[in-house]
């Protein structure tokens, strides 16, 4: 479902240019849950964008779904990451002036869901993540970890294929992140792909797979066995 | 985007900082006031001097000095204020003979300080002929107007305008005293109705009108005539009438070649024509006077809408990475700045509507002047109108700024 092939980046604004990317290749399997990790500037955030379409490879070929993403406008990949895509940062980019109801809406004003079924798919997002109680409360007045679950309710709101987590646990203290993985979890249970990019290694292992990055390549990919998890958190 | 969402967006948008969006709103609502209020002063003030124009009697026939060269409708050389002494009492004289003319009167003018006592004013003086009274319809509230045997005997008498005669008298009986006009006596023997503001903007109620032969001879020393104005026979056609005037003068000069008039003949429509291209003009230009503010709102619009774009740059981002197309982004900045200007818009409308109003109270409550109240729909559509177009123009390049931020660096932006 989604497939990279030889895909480099290059940022040519230096001499000689920054490759950021080097000829990097894997698949990413319908459901799995993916922790994308590596140190700082090893290329894993510029993989992430492109993962999810926020930026274009300089080469190489990136499937996702079966759509070559070189073939598609730049009208046509903002679709897609409405209707396929779900994000979390780690600074939660909420609008803080706006309620927790607003900033669930805000993926659907972008797509073409039914005005009337708005409201039933916001709150059933907000329920999910456990903050049905806070619908209305603007969202700068909550606490971290309640920001980044607001976040995760955006990211799911539109049901789409595929939630990318940008360091989600990165601004939360332990029982807050706790929370957090706990609720991609449960998402990655329920049917969606998972794709996490950390740099903590605890984290990453909440994951069923690591694909670890360095200096703009991919220096390993492993399968993690699942039973180890919980220890971190309990 | 839906519709619905993007005026709800630009309206939350808007909210966020609702001081800001006032002060923004004060540019436009000041440019767009000053708009509505200059364009009704400009269209009362082309409804007073047409009016008085067209009320200045009826098939008026206006013969002025020299000739205006370039067009009907431009003003002939003795209206620039050069002195052309070629009408005299053998053109008047001619005139009276025509059938198609009921009456004339001559006109001289000159300004002088009439005194009686210790009062003492400046006053325009009017010199003429009887039928004057007639053909202006200068009714009289005391006394009577003087004969054409009083003007052939060169009498001295006096006809004051209405706020001359108060000024001069204040309740005293005026007919029968004497007043001084250039070390000459006069004896007053009428008082004209109120008239107030004629044409060309003369206060008809400040001014001395005598006869035509002591004016001309004894005060200004001349033996020609400023203008005739005469009164067409309603039994003809007054472009007939007018053509006719032009063959008699024409004769009296001794001209065969039209090119080389010396003289202008302007029927009421003529110049009111001429008023109405002057008048329009001028209310052109007091409007775009007025559009210079509605620029500089326009540029305020933009200014903020781009510390906007700054301020929520992370918003953008965001936007755009759950979905939002270029598209998007320009319409939500373009509503937000079209709204801003057309609520504005309305509130300049609303002020501008309540000034234009104030001051009409004002001018009729406190001065003789005849001010009509003129709020022209067309102005008000205009500048509902020209308030969204400033939005939509002012708020592009701020829009277009904010659609081409990547969503990468936006999210990143601190």
């Amino acid at each position: 479902m989604i497939s990279l092939k030889n895909i480099q980046k290059a940022y040519y604004d230096s001499d000689p240019p920054t490759i950021a990317l080097n000829n990097i290749s894997f698949e990413i399997r319908q459901g799995e849950f993916v922790a994308i990790i590596g140190p700082s500037g090893s290329g894993k955030s510029t993989l992430l964008h492109i993962l999810s379409f926020m930026d274009r490879p300089t080469s190489g070929v990136y499937t996702f779904f079966g759509k070559k993403m070189h073939d598609l406008s730049d009208a046509e990949l903002a679709y897609i990451r409405n209707k396929e895509m779900g994000f979390v940062f780690q600074s939660f980019n909420l609008l803080g002036h706006a309620s927790v109801y607003d900033n669930v809406e805000i993926p659907l004003l972008y797509s073409d869901v039914n005005i009337k079924d708005r409201k039933k798919l916001i709150e059933d997002a907000v329920k999910a993540v456990g903050l049905a109680d806070k619908i209305n409360v603007e969202a700068g007045k909550l606490s971290g970890g309640q920001k980044q679950r607001v976040a995760i309710a955006r990211a799911l709101v539109n049901d789409p294929q595929v939630i990318f987590a940008d360091e989600p646990t990165g601004n939360l203290d332990s029982q807050s992140g706790a929370q957090v993985i706990k609720i991609l979890e449960d998402l990655h249970a329920a049917g969606h792909t998972i794709i996490l990019v950390t740099h903590e290694t605890y984290t990453a292992q909440f994951a069923n797979r690591t694909i670890t990055i360095k200096d703009g390549g991919v220096e390993s990919d492993k399968e993690i066995v699942k039973n180890q998890h919980h220890k971190f958190f309990k | 985007m839906k519709l619905r969402d993007i005026f709800k967006t630009a309206v939350k948008g808007l909210f966020r900082s609702k001081t800001r969006t006032a002060l923004t709103m004060l540019g436009i609502v000041i440019g767009i006031a000053s708009v509505i209020l200059l364009m009704s002063v400009g269209q009362s003030a082309q409804d007073l001097i047409l009016n008085q124009v067209q009320g200045a009697g009826s098939n008026l026939i206006y013969i002025i000095p020299g000739a205006n060269k370039s067009s009907k409708f431009s003003a002939p050389s003795s209206g620039l204020g050069i002195i052309i002494k070629t009408l005299n009492k053998n053109d008047l004289d001619t005139l009276k003979r025509e059938a198609s003319i009921d009456k004339a009167a001559p006109e001289v003018r000159g300004q002088a300080r009439v005194v009686y006592n210790s009062n003492d004013i400046s006053v325009t003086y009017d010199g003429t002929m009887p039928d004057f009274f007639a053909i202006r319809n200068f009714t009289l509230a005391k006394g009577y107007a003087f004969t054409q045997n009083d003007v052939d005997s060169f009498n001295h008498v006096a006809v004051l305008g209405f706020g001359t005669a108060k000024t001069l008298f204040s309740n005293f009986e005026p007919i029968g005293k004497t007043v001084r006009l250039k070390n000459i006596t006069f004896t007053v023997i009428g008082v004209l109705d109120h008239k107030g503001v004629g044409a060309g903007g003369l206060d008809q109620d400040n001014m001395i009108i005598l006869p035509v032969t002591v004016a001309q001879k004894q005060m200004l020393g001349i033996d020609y005539y400023n203008d005739i104005v005469a009164q067409a026979n309603s039994a003809y056609d007054i472009n007939f009438v007018e053509s006719r005037v032009i063959s008699v003068l024409r004769q009296n000069h001794g001209i065969t070649d039209p090119n080389k008039d010396d003289f202008t003949v302007m029927t009421q429509a003529d110049v009111v024509a001429l008023l109405d291209s002057i008048t329009t003009v001028l209310k052109l230009f007091l409007t775009a006077i007025a559009s210079i503010s509605l620029v500089v709102g326009g540029i305020g619009i933009m200014n903020i809408m781009l510390v906007s774009v700054v301020e929520r740059t992370k918003e953008i981002g965001l936007r755009k990475a759950v979905g939002a197309t270029n598209k998007d982004i320009i319409q939500q900045f373009l509503v937000e700045a079209a709204l801003l200007t057309f609520v504005g818009g309305l509130v300049g409308i609303l002020v501008g509507a309540l000034f234009t109003i104030g001051l009409y109270l004002i001018l009729v409550s406190f001065t003789t002047i005849s001010w009509t109240l003129a709020l022209p729909f067309s102005a008000i559509g205009l500048a509902a109108g020209v308030s969204i177009i400033i939005g939509l123009v002012f708020g592009i390049y701020p829009a277009r700024k904010a659609a081409q931020k990547s969503p990468i660096e936006a999210l990143r932006y601190e």
